[in-house]
C-alpha cells in the first residue's frame, strides 16, 4: 500500500449528509451498538470496517431504516439526514428508502427482465411520467452501473441470468435508478470474483460523484482502495473514525492497530 | 405343507443363515476381526438374504401363477356340450371349484376317505347328496364332466403344492449352503447386502407402478369393451345423458363433463382467492403466535371427511341459498344446485391451495423482499410486484393439484348438487357430475356386459386422463419454478 498516496486523500466537501448521535441498537435483551456518534460526509465514499459481528451491517440498516422490518429489533438515539431526524414520526419510511438506496451482500435481482429490476423503483414511486422517460432512466442507470454496454441487446432476459458481478452491479443501477441521495452497500463484493469486484470498486469511485455512499467491507485493502473516511467497529462500538490516510497509517487506538496489522480478526 | 408354514420354515432357515454366516466369518477370519473385508454381521446378512429372499421371491410368483395353470387345464376338460344353454364356461368352472371345495371339506369331516374322493363317480353315487350331508350345497346334480375336472382339478392343487414346498426348499438350502460356502476373508459380503437392499427398494417402487399400471389396464380393458358396444361419438359429443337399463340409452358424456367442470369452477373461484390471500397473509404479515394458530386450523379443514361436507350442503348451504337467493331472483327452487356443492367444495380444497400457497411464497428468498423494502417499495407492493410474480408458477401449480381434488370429488356433489345431469348455465339449478354417475351405473342390479355399466369405466378413464393432465402440468409447472433460484 502506497502510503503517500493515501495521506493525499481528502474528502471532496465537508458538508454533512447523515448525521448519528448516541445510536443504541438493541435486538430483544442483546444490545448490538452502542453510543455511535458519526457524521457522514456528502459526496464521500465512507468505510465501515471491523470484526465480522461487531455491528457493521445493524448500523447501516439503521441508516434507511431497515431495522424496521426486523420484529426484534429497537434503535434508540437520533440519527438525520439533511438534518431531519430519520425515525421522526413524520417521517415515511418507505419514502427515506427512496432517498437513501441500499445495495446487499449477495446480489438478490428480482426474477423479472433486466430492464423490469431498473424501472422498478422509478415506477413504484412515480418518478416518470411517461415510457420514454422510463427508458431513458434505465439506460442513464445501466450505464452509470457500468452494465449498459453488456446488456443493452437483452433488457428484456431475466436479471437472474446474468453472472454475478453483472447481477451485483444490476443491483447498483436498481438502487441508483431512484435517484437516491446516499447509497449503503453491505460488502457488495463479498460474493464476487476479482475482477468483478474490481469492476465494482471503480464504480463506487465514479458514484462518488453524485452520492455520498457508505460501504461495508471486510477488506482493509478494500476499504484503502474506495474510501475517503473510515470507521472501525469493535464490538458495537464506534472505534475510531476519520480519514481513511489517518486511520491506516497512524490510527489512534491500539484496537484499530491491532485489527489493521491483523491482530483481532 | 401350507403356505405360512412354508414362509415360516424360510425366514427360519434365512435366521439360521444369519447367525451360521456369522459364526463362519468369524472362524475363517481366525479370531481377528481386521482379516475381513465386512463387519461379521454383513456376513451374516448376506447368508441371510441368499436363503431366504429367492425362495420367497419364487414362492410369491408360483402361488400367483399356479391358478391360472390349472385354470386352464382343467377347463379344457369340459366340452362345449357340458356347458348348457344360458350358462357359461365361466359358471361351469365356478361349480368345478366349488364341487372340489365340497370334496376337500368331505374328506376333512371324514365322509369320504382321500381315496374316495379321488375316485367317486358321479353315476354311481349321489355327489350332490353326500356333499350336502358335510355341509356344501350345490345348486345342480352333478355331472360327470364337472365332478372329473374337480377332481382333477383337487390333484392339481395337490401336486402344485407339493412341487412349490419342494422348490422353495430347495432354493433356501442351496442358498444357505451356497451363501455359507462363498464366506472367505476377502469376500465383500457389506457390497453384497448393499445390493440386495437396493434390489429391495427397487422392488417396493416397482409395485407401486406396477399398480398403477394394472389400474389402467383394467380401466382400459374396460372401456374398450363399452366402445364395442356404444359408438364413441356419440359417447365424447353426446349431449344427452339418459342411462335404461332396457336398452337405447343416451350416453353422452357433456352433460356429465359440463356439471363437473362447473362445479369445480365454482369451487375455484372460492378456493383459489381466500386461499391464496390468507396464505399471503399468514405468511407475510401474520405475526409467529398467530401462525401457530391458525395455520393448523385452516389444515383442519382438509381433514373434514367429505360426507361431512355432503351434509353440511345438503342441510344448511343447499337450503339456504335457495331460500334466500335462488328463489327471490326466480332462479328456481331446488335445495341441491351447483352452486352448494361448488361453494361447499370450495371450503373444502382451501386448505390445499392456502397450505401450498403458503409453502412456495415462505421459499422465496428473503433477499428479495429485501431488496424491494429497501428501494422504498411497501409490503404490499413488494408481494403484488416481486413476490407473487417469483411464486406464481408454484402457486399454479398448487391449484391444479386443488382443481384435480376438486374434480375427483363425490360425496358433496351427490349430496349438495344432486343426480339429475343437465346442461344449464344457472348455477341455482340441480347438475350432476362424471363421479356421481360413475357410482350410480356401478350401484344396485348391474349387468357387467351392457353398455349402461360398463360406460361406468369410460367415465372414469376419462376422468383419469384429465387429472392426470391436470396433474401433469402442474407438476411441470412446480418443477420450472425450481429452477429459478439455485
Ligand atoms: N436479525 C438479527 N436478530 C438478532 N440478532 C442479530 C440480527 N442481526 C444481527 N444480529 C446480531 O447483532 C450483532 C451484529 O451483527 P451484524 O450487524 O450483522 O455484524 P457485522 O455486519 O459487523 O458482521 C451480532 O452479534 C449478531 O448476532
Ligand atoms: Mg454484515
Amino acid at each position: 500500500m502506497n502510503d503517500m498516496r493515501l495521506m493525499e486523500r481528502s474528502a471532496m466537501t465537508n458538508d454533512v449528509k447523515i448525521s448519528a448521535s448516541q445510536v443504541q441498537v438493541f435486538y430483544g435483551e442483546s444490545h448490538a451498538i452502542k453510543d455511535v456518534n458519526v457524521d457522514i460526509l456528502d459526496k464521500t465514499v465512507t468505510a465501515f470496517i471491523g470484526p465480522s459481528g461487531c455491528g457493521k451491517s445493524t448500523f447501516l440498516r439503521c441508516l434507511n431504516r431497515m431495522n424496521d422490518t426486523i420484529d426484534i429489533c429497537r434503535v434508540e438515539g437520533r440519527i438525520t439526514l439533511d438534518g431531519e431526524d430519520i425515525y421522526d414520526r413524520e417521517v415515511d419510511p418507505v419514502q427515506l428508502r427512496a432517498r437513501v438506496g441500499m445495495v446487499f451482500q449477495k446480489p438478490n435481482p428480482f426474477p423479472k427482465s433486466i430492464y423490469d429490476n431498473v424501472a422498478y423503483g422509478p415506477k413504484i414511486h412515480g418518478q416518470v411520467r411517461s415510457r420514454d422517460e422510463l427508458d431513458e432512466v434505465v439506460e442513464k442507470s445501466l450505464r452509470r452501473a457500468a452494465l449498459w454496454d453488456e446488456v443493452k441487446d437483452r433488457l428484456s432476459a431475466p436479471g437472474t441470468g446474468l453472472s454475478g458481478g453483472q447481477q451485483q452491479r444490476l443491483c447498483i443501477a436498481r438502487a441508483v435508478a431512484t435517484s437516491p441521495e446516499v447509497l449503503l452497500m453491505d460488502e457488495p463484493c463479498s460474493a464476487l470474483d476479482p475482477i468483478a469486484t474490481a469492476q465494482v470498486e471503480e464504480l463506487i469511485d465514479e458514484l462518488r460523484e453524485q452520492f455520498s455512499v457508505v460501504i461495508v467491507t471486510h477488506s482493509m485493502q478494500q476499504a484503502a482502495r474506495v474510501s475517503q473516511r473510515t470507521a472501525f467497529f469493535h464490538l458495537g462500538n464506534l472505534v475510531e473514525y476519520g480519514e481513511t490516510g489517518q486511520i491506516f497509517t497512524n490510527p489512534g487506538d491500539p484496537r484499530t492497530e491491532s485489527y489493521i496489522t491483523g491482530r483481532i480478526g | 405343507m401350507s403356505v405360512p408354514l412354508l414362509l415360516l420354515i424360510v425366514l427360519a432357515l434365512g435366521l439360521a443363515g444369519f447367525f451360521a454366516g456369522r459364526m463362519r466369518a468369524l472362524s475363517v477370519a481366525g479370531g481377528d476381526l481386521r482379516n475381513l473385508h465386512s463387519l461379521p454381521g454383513f456376513y451374516g446378512w448376506s447368508v441371510a438374504i441368499l436363503a431366504s429372499a429367492p425362495a420367497i421371491l419364487v414362492m410369491v410368483i408360483w402361488i400367483a401363477v399356479q391358478p391360472i395353470v390349472i385354470d386352464r387345464s382343467v377347463s379344457a376338460m369340459i366340452p362345449e356340450t357340458a356347458i348348457s344353454d344360458g350358462s357359461t364356461r365361466d359358471l361351469v368352472m365356478a361349480d368345478v371349484r366349488r364341487i372340489a371345495e365340497g370334496l376337500d371339506q368331505a374328506v376333512a369331516a371324514g365322509a369320504l376317505t382321500p381315496d374316495g374322493a379321488s375316485n367317486i363317480r358321479a353315476g354311481l353315487s349321489d355327489v350332490r347328496g353326500r356333499l350336502a350331508e358335510v355341509g356344501v350345497a350345490l345348486g345342480a346334480n352333478v355331472s360327470s364332466e364337472s365332478l372329473r375336472a374337480a377332481q382333477s382339478y383337487r390333484s392339481g392343487l395337490a401336486a402344485g403344492r407339493l412341487g412349490m414346498t419342494a422348490v422353495v426348499l430347495a432354493l433356501a438350502l442351496g442358498g444357505l449352503g451356497y451363501g455359507l460356502a462363498r464366506i472367505t476373508p476377502r469376500f465383500r459380503a457389506r457390497n453384497t447386502v448393499e445390493l440386495a437392499v437396493r434390489m429391495g427398494l427397487i422392488l417396493c417402487s416397482m409395485i407401486a407402478i406396477a399398480t398403477t399400471v394394472g389400474i389402467v389396464l383394467s380401466m382400459v380393458f374396460e372401456t374398450v369393451n363399452f366402445f364395442g358396444q356404444y359408438p364413441w361419438q356419440d359417447f365424447f359429443f353426446g349431449i344427452e345423458w339418459s342411462p335404461n337399463f332396457r336398452g337405447n340409452s343416451s350416453l353422452g358424456v357433456l352433460p356429465l363433463l359440463w356439471g363437473t367442470m362447473y362445479v369445480s369452477a365454482i369451487a375455484l373461484s372460492v378456493a383459489v382467492p381466500v386461499g391464496l390471500f390468507s396464505a399471503i397473509y399468514l405468511s407475510e404479515y401474520a405475526g409467529p403466535k398467530f401462525r401457530a394458530v391458525v395455520k393448523p386450523a385452516i389444515e383442519v379443514l382438509a381433514g373434514i371427511p367429505t360426507i361431512v361436507y355432503g351434509l353440511f350442503a345438503l342441510i344448511t348451504v343447499g337450503p339456504l341459498l335457495r331460500d334466500y337467493i335462488a328463489q327471490p331472483l326466480g332462479l328456481g327452487d331446488s335445495g341441491s344446485s351447483v352452486m352448494t356443492a361448488g361453494l361447499v367444495m370450495g371450503v373444502m380444497i382451501i386448505p390445499f391451495v392456502s397450505s401450498l400457497s403458503d409453502d412456495i411464497i415462505n421459499a422465496v428468498p428473503q433477499s428479495l423482499r429485501d431488496g424491494s423494502l429497501a428501494l422504498g417499495a411497501t409490503n404490499s407492493e413488494t408481494i403484488r410486484q416481486v413476490i407473487l410474480p417469483a411464486a406464481l408458477p408454484g402457486i399454479v401449480g398448487a391449484v391444479l393439484l386443488a382443481a384435480s381434488r376438486a374434480i375427483g370429488e363425490t360425496m358433496i356433489v351427490v349430496l349438495g348438487a344432486g343426480a339429475a345431469a343437465r346442461m344449464s348455465l344457472n348455477p341455482f339449478e340441480a347438475m350432476t357430475t362424471m363421479t356421481v354417475k360413475i357410482v350410480s351405473q356401478l350401484t344396485g342390479d348391474t349387468d357387467f356386459a351392457a353398455p349402461e355399466t360398463l360406460v361406468a369405466f369410460a367415465l372414469g378413464l376419462t376422468l383419469f386422463v384429465i387429472t392426470l393432465a391436470l396433474n401433469i402440468v402442474a407438476l411441470w409447472i412446480v418443477r420450472t419454478y425450481r429452477e429459478q433460484y439455485e
